[in-house]
């Protein structure tokens, strides 16, 4: 399903980046940095959009020629981000975004582990085999 | 009902843990006893409102704004945590907010009236910190204090730290 | 955006493209008039040119009133650079041609300007088909005249040329057919922006004349207008059709649009523009239909945001801060539309962007189409920057990476700087600095035939900016964000650049800040290799913490490895203790009860942990001081670090090079070492580190390990140095005295009473004189006690000074091994009589060394000695106890200062330790007094025991002498002088009760120890010493032997004068006279005496005979009783006496005062005393 999923944190550094295909993993950490532009500017309050949208995901970011990258901004401006292959057409706007809400619960027992300090990176071993298994669809 | 009340007989386990162990650092210092040391009470309310606050606002939509968020802490957050909501809540527009729960929680099994005044601080030190934890991760950075003048009312005053 | 029907429409490209985008174009420039801004020829300076050029290019916008009298405003671009192929596109849109021609040029003779000339010729050649008109400007040679500027008035005829009156006079040529305009460059030429205005205004005419051609010709008889690529897509076709007619038409209008665009009718073309779509749009003709939209949205734009300007250049460098900084810059203009009447059709700003949308999907479906698409992405996406619609400018700037271009690396790279550019704009910093590092990588890509790396290393510096990356490592690392791979790969990439454009210094640069900030990111393998890639970099260019200015007049700040090697610890060192200044006048021991409180200590350790930076000791000028450094390679490999030298502020400093190898995860110690060159307060920050070809200023601040940011220490002004030695051997054992400025030790063994010198040895090694030396003895001895055993020549010492530098001067230190000979001993010999003994012992041992007071010291005392109890043994048990030694420890303080260092007040110590140890020689066990021979005299019976080993010969009189074997005793007598009255007066004075029997005590033991000196001499070992009874102790019957009786006495037997050492004999029955006088020496009178005479007899045997009355008979009393005798004088008594039997008698004379007397008596005069005349007379009978 999905190739990529990163986590970005308030201060938009990565805190946790999986990749399906490891090898891929530098040109998707451009990409995934290269689309916090355009969240920055949909979180942005001073823009039209911002005020309008008010769902936690925020829908596709850009697409690329070989790949699309949707976004998804908690309440606590934590980003997510998916990268999926522009091949892949199967995937619909819907799986994407509960895609993202799957994500986005292991996040919240994430910080809920006391052995998490929320703002450092992400190392949970178990964490990294969920957000697998949902990117790629296994769950 | 038990689990109900397991949380509020955890709470004021924590708090005189808490005083204990203050109470033993400070002995020698010979403190007053008049201000009580509830910053690690306060601090455990801090990390505990930042964790929590990502599991709570997961199925909201995105707050608008300050007031937004505040209204969320007031009602669903409130909800959630104490079983009721804010009865009051108002602002000055620049950043104070002040929330006021008739029937706070973690006071109304202590007395009505004035009775154990004295010690109600340490009932709500830890939400103080809570709040300030929860609004902290919402990008709202603020200052709590809490203000009981007739238990079990309690008034929480947000003041908002702009940058 | 992409028409999902790409390319349908087009063929493959046969047909040449428009081949060079125009990246620059914004909308506005539909509007404009092209004129290219040419200079010609080597003579002018490119300078000049560009002076001239900004000048030209300030008339971008010229208001004409046309021939109806309404004003236009003109819009003029200015190129410098128009490739012929651009005009192709001239029917598709007009402002792509180019209609003007600007040359400048210099001359300086007539050749020269015939060559200016016909490169401008040749220009209107190439420009032909669709040049209006040109001029050209020529800068000839300055005539040596300075005539004022004359008139200028411009004539009609094209080839008339212009001079200024000071410009020599040349001629064009023949065949130029242009109208030059001839200008001294370094005057102001204060007319050309008429000039050019001037030819705006000719341009505007022909363009208006064409316009009113065209907008004459009757729209169904138009011809077909092409864009380039689309010539043959028609041949064959039929014109006549309707479809084709109203293509015809609608190109027409729409070409008529631009026509007006250019013309300054805004309001007439967007009508022409808005026909011309629905014309269009009804045959499906995408291409122009997008043109037609196109049209209308930049037609729209200049309406709502008239000031909209192109940006200049790339100027930024990391200046805009994170977000969309466009945001606040400025309400869109789009609320103030210059025109006041309402336009019909015209867009609002979403319609623009809308429009320009749907334009560039049109496009989009033409494969030759490319540049005019990407064209209007960038325009489009200008005017979004123009409307702060950063997410619509982010989806054109999007769309320009899809068209796919057959483009020269150059173009792609303009092309990816240009969208870097407006990706900045719109505060897209990450995009901006991605699209940067795409133009750099195209200037070395193995496509492009002349790879720079120069520009690709100043594009990947520019992109650090996006990526978070601070040039400065300590900003760098306080920010610490960013994404770390990401960082990595930018920076190796950086360096691969900066490598690859021969800027050695700036790749070394680079990794030393790769290592520096990025070094927790970097796992074990990476941090090798990038220090192995460093150090290999370093070899062509050291690494030196100095910044780097490029040439662009970017500062790259040093980078400095400030964990390669980890410091782990960074400790000033105090001086050694003999060296360390101390304070002259607060030289307070702490003679508290407490040498070290554990809860002091703690404390200073805290005061420590918190940071005071401030060091509690000093340091001195030109003196080696040290830091001591724990540090920890955290590399894999062995590192070589050089010339470490610390960093100090304050004072100056001087630090020496070291150099140190540090193996792999190993923590190493080292020192450096340096020397303050004046006095005054030194900070030290850090030290520099050359390591892995890099130097490095590793300030304490930066490390990763906490510390404070700097050590502070005083550095007071120089003091000499000591060297001390002594003429004794070292002590073998150590001190356990806590002061530890000990430079030397002395060890030797005395034995009691035997006594020593020492010569301390002082040579002043530095080279300033000491003016200040003091020497004292510390022990922990009683100051008594300590006295007796270390005497120092103050007077030698007080002679040294000054002792001047390389000079040598010595002093004795007198040892004596003082002890107490009085061993306490319970054993009886069986000689002396038991009441001897009773109670003498108690205090003897008080002032033995060792005792009481050092008890409480035990550890820093050696002794086996020290229990009472176990001497009490007795004298076998003596013998048989281990050779019982003490040691005595002392420490000899010399304080010295001299120089500068004196007058701060400060010297220095130097501690010689001493370390005796005493040895027993003798002791005496036992002492009696005996009556001597003489009344002035008495016997001091001692029981001397030899403790050593070895034969002992004692010579306890002046005449005599005794040998004792090793740890044998024997008893000796010693005739002593009975202590004198004088001595004693006192306490027959009048009543004083604080006067006290002990008293007396002690002075008549005070009088025995001056007296008796036992000298022994130990054969085997040639010692010799002498053995004093200090502190013997005596009853009262010794007492009364021991001093001088306060009665004189005076016996006489038959008349002579009693002679003690006289045998007297009577015969049985004989009457024998006796008379006796007592004379009362003393200064007051002594009262009720009772002066009694008495016979016994002495069996022998310890039994005393006194019932003698069957053996003789008293005649006259023998008792009488005086009562007062006055001082100085006598009193007599005489009696008689007869033997009845012989044998041998004695007599005891002896006077008494009364039991319970009158209590108003000095002590020695209290009740009960009694004297007696000594020895007893004793009287053979025969």
């Amino acid at each position: 399903m999905a190739v990529c999923a990163a986590i970005v944190g308030k201060d938009n550094s990565p805190k946790f980046f999986c990749c399906i295909n490891p090898d891929e993993e530098l040109t998707f950490q451009y990409k995934v940095l290269s689309s916090l532009d355009i969240i920055e500017e949909k979180l942005n309050p001073a823009s039209k959009s911002a005020s309008e949208m008010r769902e936690l995901y925020l829908g596709q970011l850009y697409s690329l020629e070989t790949c699309k990258i949707y976004g998804y901004v908690t309440n606590t401006k934590i980003k997510f981000i998916i990268v999926v292959d522009s091949t892949n057409m199967a995937l619909r706007d819907n799986e994407i975004r509960s895609m993202f809400r799957k994500i986005h619960s292991e996040y919240a027992d994430m910080v809920s582990n006391p052995f998490y300090i929320p703002g450092e990176p992400i190392t949970s071993k178990s964490f990294d085999s969920s957000i697998k298994n949902i990117i790629t669809g296994t769950v | 009902m038990a689990d109900d009340i397991l949380f509020d007989l955890l709470h004021s386990e924590i708090i005189n843990y808490t005083l204990r162990n203050v109470d033993d650092n400070e002995k020698d210092k010979n403190s007053d006893k008049k201000d009580e040391d509830l910053s690690n009470l306060e601090y455990i309310g801090f990390s505990t409102g930042y964790r929590i606050i990502e599991r709570l606002t997961r199925e909201m939509p995105r707050f608008k704004d300050e007031l937004d968020t505040l209204k969320f802490i007031c009602t669903d957050f409130w909800s959630a945590i104490y079983k009721k909501q804010i009865d009051n809540l108002r602002t000055n527009h620049q950043g104070v907010y002040v929330l006021q729960d008739n029937a706070f929680r973690f006071l109304n099994r202590l007395s009505n009236g004035k009775q154990y005044l004295e010690v109600a601080p340490r009932y709500v030190a830890f939400t103080c910190g809570i709040i300030r934890g929860s609004l902290a991760n919402l990008n709202v950075h603020c200052l709590v204090t809490a203000d009981i003048q007739s238990l079990p009312s309690c008034k929480f005053h947000i003041q908002v730290q702009r940058v | 955006m992409r028409s999902s029907v790409s390319y349908i429409l087009s063929t493959s490209t046969t047909e040449p493209n428009m081949s060079h985008p125009d990246y620059e174009q914004i909308s506005h420039d539909h509007a404009a008039l092209l004129i290219l801004v040419k200079h010609i020829g080597s003579q002018l300076r490119p300078k000049t040119f560009t002076k001239f050029y900004d000048r030209i290019a300030k008339l971008n916008q010229v208001k004409i009133t046309d021939s109806s009298g309404q004003v236009r405003t003109i819009f003029v671009r200015y190129i410098k650079e128009h490739p012929v192929e651009n005009n192709d596109w001239g029917d598709f849109q007009t402002h792509r041609r180019l209609i003007g021609l600007v040359s400048l040029g210099k001359y300086d003779s007539q050749t020269e300007l015939n060559e200016v000339c016909r490169v401008h010729e040749s220009l209107k050649v190439k420009y032909n088909a669709t040049l209006y008109d040109s001029r050209s400007i020529l800068f000839g040679p300055t005539k040596d005249v300075d005539s004022p500027v004359t008139d200028k008035s411009s004539g009609s005829d094209c080839s008339e040329t212009k001079q200024e009156s000071n410009i020599e006079k040349y001629t064009t040529p023949s065949n130029f057919k242009t109208r030059a305009l001839f200008y001294d460059e370094t005057s102001a030429c204060v007319d050309l922006e008429n000039q050019i205005v001037e030819f705006i205004n000719s341009l505007f005419w022909v363009l208006e004349s064409k316009r009113l051609e065209r907008s004459r010709e009757k729209l169904e008889r138009v011809s077909l207008l092409f864009a380039p690529f689309e010539k043959k897509d028609f041949v064959g076709l039929d014109m006549e059709s309707r479809q084709n007619k109203k293509r015809c038409t609608g190109r027409m209008t729409k070409h008529l649009g631009d026509l007006c665009l250019q013309a300054g009718l805004v309001s007439e073309s967007i009508q022409y523009y808005t026909n011309a779509a629905e014309t269009l749009k009804s045959v499906n003709d995408w291409l122009w239909l997008g043109a037609a939209y196109e049209g209308l949205s930049t037609a729209s734009a200049l309406v709502l945001y008239p000031n909209m300007q192109r940006s200049e250049g790339f100027q930024r460098f990391g200046s805009l801060p994170e977000g969309s900084p466009k945001k606040a810059n400025q309400e869109p203009a789009s609320s103030t539309p210059t025109t006041k009447k309402p336009i019909a059709n015209l867009l609002n700003p979403d319609d623009i962007s809308k429009r320009y949308r749907e334009a560039i999907i049109h496009y989009s479906k033409y494969q030759n189409a490319g540049i005019v698409e990407t064209e209007a992405s960038f325009k489009a996406a200008r005017i979004a920057v123009e409307q702060n619609h950063a997410l619509q400018a982010a989806s054109f700037l999007q769309n320009v990476v899809y068209i796919n271009l057959a483009l020269s690396e150059q173009e792609k790279i303009q092309r990816f700087e240009t969208l870097a550019h407006l990706y900045t704009q719109i505060g897209f910093n990450r995009k901006a600095a991605f699209c940067l590092r795409l133009a750099a990588t195209r200037y070395v890509s193995p496509q492009n035939p002349n790879p720079n790396w120069n520009k690709c290393y100043s594009l990947m510096l520019q992109s650090l900016s996006g990526h978070k990356l601070i040039l400065d490592p300590i900003e760098m690392l306080e920010a610490d964000q960013g994404w770390p791979t990401l960082q990595i790969q930018i920076l190796q990439d950086l360096i691969v650049a900066a490598k690859r454009a021969n800027h050695s210094a700036l790749a070394t640069r680079h990794m030393t800040f790769l290592l520096q900030t990025m070094w927790s990111h970097l796992n074990q393998t990476e941090q090798k290799e990038l220090a192995i890639q460093l150090q290999s970099l370093s070899v062509q260019c050291e690494g030196s913490p100095v910044p780097l200015v490029l040439e662009s007049g970017i500062v790259v700040p040093p980078a400095n490895l400030t964990d390669i090697p980890v410091c782990l610890g960074f400790v000033l060192k105090d001086l050694k203790p003999h060296l360390r200044p101390r304070l002259i006048e607060q030289e307070k021991e702490d003679m508290g009860p407490f040498l070290f409180t554990p809860i002091h200590f703690g404390s200073l350790d805290r005061n420590k942990d918190k940071g005071d930076p401030k060091m509690e000791f000093l340091w001195v000028e030109n003196e080696a001081c040290e830091v001591s450094l724990k540090l920890s390679n955290p590399l894999s490999f062995e590192l070589k670090v050089s010339n470490m030298r610390l960093l100090t502020s304050g004072v100056v400093f001087e630090s020496a090079p070291e150099t140190v190898t540090l193996p792999p995860d190993m923590v190493t110690s080292l020192s450096l070492t340096g020397w303050a060159r004046e006095s005054g307060e030194l900070e030290i920050t850090g030290y520099s580190t050359h390591a892995l070809g890099v130097k490095s200023n590793c300030r304490l601040k930066y490390m990763t390990n906490h510390f404070p940011p700097q050590f502070k220490v005083d550095v007071i002004p120089s003091l000499p140095i000591l060297q001390v030695s002594t003429s004794l051997p070292q002590s073998a054992s150590f001190s356990n005295f806590h002061d530890d400025s000990i430079v030397t030790s002395a060890g030797l063994s005395l034995y009691h009473g035997e006594s020593a010198q020492c010569v301390i040895t002082l040579t002043n090694t530095s080279d300033i004189p000491i003016e200040m030396l003091e020497v004292t003895v510390n022990s922990i001895l009683e100051p008594q006690l300590q006295n007796e055993i270390f005497q120092v020549d103050l007077e030698q010492v007080s002679l040294i000074l000054p002792l001047q530098p390389e000079q040598t001067a010595s002093f004795d230190v007198k040892i004596f091994a003082s002890a107490n000979f009085l061993a306490p001993n319970s054993a009886v010999s069986p000689s002396i009589p038991q009441d001897l003994n009773s109670g003498m012992f108690s205090s003897l041992s008080t002032s033995l060394p060792g005792n009481s007071s050092f008890s409480r010291h035990n550890s820093s005392f050696r002794s086996s000695n020290s229990g009472q109890s176990s001497l009490a043994g007795g004298l076998t048990a003596l013998f048989q106890q281990p050779l019982s030694t003490a040691a005595v420890e002392a420490q000899l303080k010399i304080r010295y200062s001299g120089g500068a260092g004196l007058q701060s007040g400060h010297c220095r110590t130097s501690t010689v330790f001493f370390n005796v140890e005493l040895m027993p020689s003798l002791h005496i066990t036992n002492w009696d007094v005996l009556p001597a021979e003489k009344n002035t005299q008495f016997y001091l019976v001692l029981d001397i025991a030899n403790l050593t080993t070895q034969e002992m010969e004692l010579e306890y009189t002046a005449s005599k002498h005794m040998l004792i074997e090793g740890q044998e005793s024997c008893r000796v007598p010693v005739p002593v002088d009975r202590c004198p009255l004088s001595k004693l007066s006192d306490f027959y004075e009048e009543a004083d009760q604080s006067k006290h029997l002990t008293d007396i005590n002690r002075i008549c033991s005070e009088h025995i120890s001056e007296l008796v000196k036992l000298k022994w001499l130990l054969n085997a070992t040639d010692s010799k010493g002498v053995a004093s009874l200090k502190g013997i102790n005596l009853n009262t019957r010794m007492l009364d032997m021991v001093r001088m009786s306060p009665l004189e006495w005076e016996v006489k037997i038959n008349g002579d004068k009693f002679n003690a050492q006289e045998d007297l004999s009577c015969d049985a029955g004989d009457c024998m006279e006796l008379q006796m006088s007592i004379a009362n020496s003393l200064e007051t009178a002594l009262k009720e005496l009772t002066l009694s005479i008495q016979f016994y007899q002495d069996y022998n045997n310890g039994t005393l005979n006194y019932r003698m009355d069957t053996r003789l008979a008293i005649s006259g009393a023998s008792k009488k009783i005086l009562s007062s005798l006055e001082p100085k004088n006598a009193a007599n008594h005489r009696c008689n006496v007869v033997f009845f039997a012989p044998g041998l008698y004695k007599l005891d004379i002896q006077c008494y005062t009364p039991d319970g007397g009158s209590t108003n008596t000095a002590p020695l005069v209290s009740t009960g005393h009694v004297w007696r005349f000594t020895p007893p007379i004793s009287i053979q009978v025969k």
